[in-house]
């Protein structure tokens, strides 16, 4: 066992699981900005960004990078640890497209001059990254995809529309997904590209959602020059690329925090709405409670895996699955309980943990997000149970 | 990965791959079928090899006779047992050597594991209950497999702490009910006058082997779930109507993706109870463990039997295809050492809340 020093060891794989764990939660306690505590929507840059740079500062932005690549190379059992960590705290998402999905992306398939360029100005905050893959004709159908971009001389030329770009306002950089060859099968003709916000012929327009928020946006493509340096990997390679980096939303979609956030949120509701001892909402109370003690289970099975060093199949969709389908019927039930407060735009009495509309609302994309339940049950059938396509 | 989780793995797969002598999976059920309804409805062969294969006396400490192995390796072998259909009373056996050993008696614990007497735990009193009033003069009901005990052994409540004694089931009262898989299930009015008292006090001991029966039983419905899926996948993958494979329709590949979900949260749900007793867990954590794990196994194991029957449609109801027998044997384990509502009832009162 390493001693805790006030200085911070060189490599915090050296320290044991307990004091690392107490060492990152420590940390977070003391520098989390108690402002931002389980946001109840999706937060912009200009309001999550002083945690950002907390985080960047300290160096453990990007725990799951490599130490070459300012990192912090934490192994997977510490990052699972670490990742723990932040959702007991109830921090807020960070814009972390860059960290979670460009990062890895170019450490993987990037060139050197594509690493050097762009992952130092993720860890310090200079680029905010989105993500450009739905379109409006390509939802479930991703690889239906049809913004193209042709190549003419060095210079891609990249036309059409994306769409549920997660905070593309807040993004100054966007990787995106494009046709690069119409007449391959439809997985075959698409490539990576990066592609800096500020490009002319890129329009923005948000989206207002249920919650009467923009966290969504439409982008528009019309005859954007991207230097062809700025494509990643292999040219029409780029789904195999896109599907890989899935399997980390798939997990993190999984994880069992917005359904036990909700059910804590639940016992509130039932105390103050009086129904708390009725018997027929104890009833459903027991059901909800072992449904989410058992995806914790089988949540835990899952990390176990990656603790070992496997990597996830697509099996996991199991978890995305019942997670979101967990947190919709905690949410009915709150919804239920409310009595006329179901109808109520704020939370009620001005209090964040009275607030049953707004997750009944928060818990209705969680569903149709990261590939619908519907999609995840066509994946499990036919890649898990190899049911004919 | 540590050299325990190592040895953990590996003896976890040793017992799996022994397991296949007496339930191979996916093997014909004519063994199963021929005994059904027969007395007392299974082999004493079989559970003879049993002991042998050292099954009975598995979670019991190798200082009696046992394997010392712990919780994770009995419901990887209950879950074998379940696949195969098995119809030997091992989890009632296996309760009943936990019970043996901790009483001076070790000849009868000896014969027990060896698989040579059939022990038999004449504990309960009333339907879906784990407790043990142990009144001296009451009907000890649902006995698994009572028509093939050769002893019975009855807690009896003396002040605060509950005697064992031992009975021969030769010429006792024991009235045998039929069971739903072709089984029995017995009531017992023991005369205490013809039984030997083998223990002072099992009252704790016996409140622990409940439980790791409750677990066991899981590992057995776990078992039933994914060799019935299985076979239903099978079929799913063959039988066409209208022209093509019925596999191919969306709305029967969706319900198999949520049955596999359901079988997921099982195995979630009882590999991680048996790790949790295995790490030495006491208390109210340890039977809350025991609970979730029941609870799942037998909502969850009910829910995926009954649908396995629909997605084979006409032919899943008849007794000739071998899918029914896995919803009858579920039905006689279902509620086994406690219902799903007995098991969330415990779950709620024991287990402390997160605060989030």
């Amino acid at each position: 066992m390493v001693a805790i020093t006030p200085n911070e060891p060189a490599d915090l794989n050296l320290l044991d699981d307990d004091t690392f764990r107490t060492h990152i939660r420590r940390w977070i306690v003391a520098n989390y900005p108690a402002e931002l505590l389980n946001p109840p929507k999706r937060l912009h840059w200009n309001e999550n960004k002083p945690w950002y740079f907390k985080l960047a500062e300290k160096g453990w932005l990007c725990p799951g990078w490599p130490r070459q690549f300012g990192g912090l190379g934490l192994s997977p059992a510490k990052q699972i640890i670490f990742t723990e960590e932040i959702e007991r705290h109830g921090c807020a998402r960070t814009n972390d497209h860059g960290i979670v999905m460009v990062g890895p992306l170019l450490i993987n398939h990037g060139t050197p001059e594509q690493q050097q360029e762009f992952l130092p100005k993720i860890l310090s905050g200079e680029h905010v990254w989105c993500q450009g893959y739905s379109e409006p004709n390509a939802g479930s159908d991703l690889a239906a995809l049809r913004t193209e971009a042709v190549l003419d001389g060095d210079t891609y030329i990249v036309n059409g529309q994306k769409t549920w770009t997660t905070l593309a306002m807040d993004a100054n950089w966007c990787f995106l997904l494009v046709r690069t060859d119409k007449a391959a099968k439809k997985q075959e003709g698409i490539s990576f590209l990066l592609v800096d916000m500020a490009t002319p012929g890129i329009t923005v327009k948000p989206i207002i959602n249920l919650e009467y928020h923009d966290e969504f946006c439409e982008v528009f493509f019309d005859n954007v020059r991207v230097p062809a340096r700025n494509l990643v990997g292999t040219p029409n390679r780029g789904w195999d690329m896109a599907k890989a980096l899935l399997s980390f939303e798939r997990i993190y979609l999984g994880s069992p925090r917005l359904s036990a956030y909700a059910f804590a949120r639940l016992r509130q509701l039932a105390e103050r709405m009086g129904v708390w001892e009725d018997a027929a909402f104890q009833e459903t109370y027991g059901r909800l409670r072992l449904d989410l003690e058992d995806l914790k289970s089988l949540y835990g099975s899952f990390v176990d895996k990656l603790r070992r060093g496997e990597t996830l199949g697509p099996d996991v969709s199991m978890l995305k699955i019942f997670q979101t389908e967990l947190f919709q019927r905690i949410t009915d039930t709150m919804l239920e309980i409310a009595g006329e407060n179901a109808g109520l735009l704020e939370p009620m009495e001005g209090n964040r943990n009275l607030n049953p509309t707004g997750l009944y609302i928060q818990a209705r994309p969680a569903t149709i997000y990261g590939g619908s339940n519907e999609i995840q049950r066509n994946i499990l059938s036919k890649n898990v149970l190899g049911l004919p396509g | 990965m540590s050299a325990a989780t190592d040895d953990r793995t590996e003896s976890i797969r040793m017992i799996r791959d022994s397991a296949g002598a007496v339930a191979p999976r996916g093997g014909d059920n004519k063994r199963v079928r021929a005994l059904r309804f027969t007395s007392p409805g299974f082999s004493r062969e079989v559970f003879s090899e049993m002991g042998a294969l050292g099954w009975i006396g598995l979670a019991v400490g190798e200082d009696v006779g046992g394997a010392g192995l712990g919780l994770s390796e009995a419901v990887a072998l209950a879950e074998e047992i379940g696949a195969g259909l098995a119809p030997e009373p091992l989890v009632p056996a296996m309760l009943s050597a936990r019970l043996l050993a901790a009483a001076d008696d070790r000849a009868l614990l000896a014969s027990l594991l060896a698989g040579e007497k059939v022990v038999l735990t004449a504990w309960q009193e009333r339907a879906d209950s784990l407790a043990v009033p142990g009144t001296p003069d009451a009907p000890r009901v649902f006995i698994p497999m009572a028509a093939g005990a050769d002893t019975f052994l009855l807690p009896v409540r003396e002040a605060n702490r509950i005697a064992l004694h031992a009975l021969p089931a030769a010429g006792a009262d024991v009235t045998i009910e039929k069971a739903m898989d072709g089984g029995s299930i017995g009531t017992l009015r023991g005369d205490l006058s013809r039984a030997t008292r083998v223990a002072d006090d099992v009252g704790a001991v016996l409140e622990q082997a409940l439980d790791e029966a409750a677990l066991a039983t899981s590992g057995l419905m776990l078992g039933l779930m994914e060799r019935a899926f299985e076979m239903t996948l099978g079929y799913l993958r063959t039988r066409q109507q209208f022209g093509r494979i019925i596999g191919t329709f969306q709305s029967l590949q969706h319900r198999a993706a949520d049955l596999k979900i359901h079988i997921a949260l099982t195995r979630a749900a009882v590999e991680s109870a048996a790790a949790v007793l295995d790490s030495g867990a006491t208390g109210a954590v340890r039977q809350a463990a025991v609970s979730k794990a029941k609870h799942r196994a037998a909502e969850s194991g009910l829910l995926v039997l009954r649908q396995c029957i629909q997605l084979h449609g006409g032919i899943g109801y008849t007794d000739e295809y071998d899918v029914g027998l896995y919803l009858r044997r579920g039905m006689v384990i279902a509620n086994q050492y406690g219902s799903a509502t007995l098991h969330r009832r415990r779950f709620m009162a024991l287990a402390p809340e997160d605060v989030e």
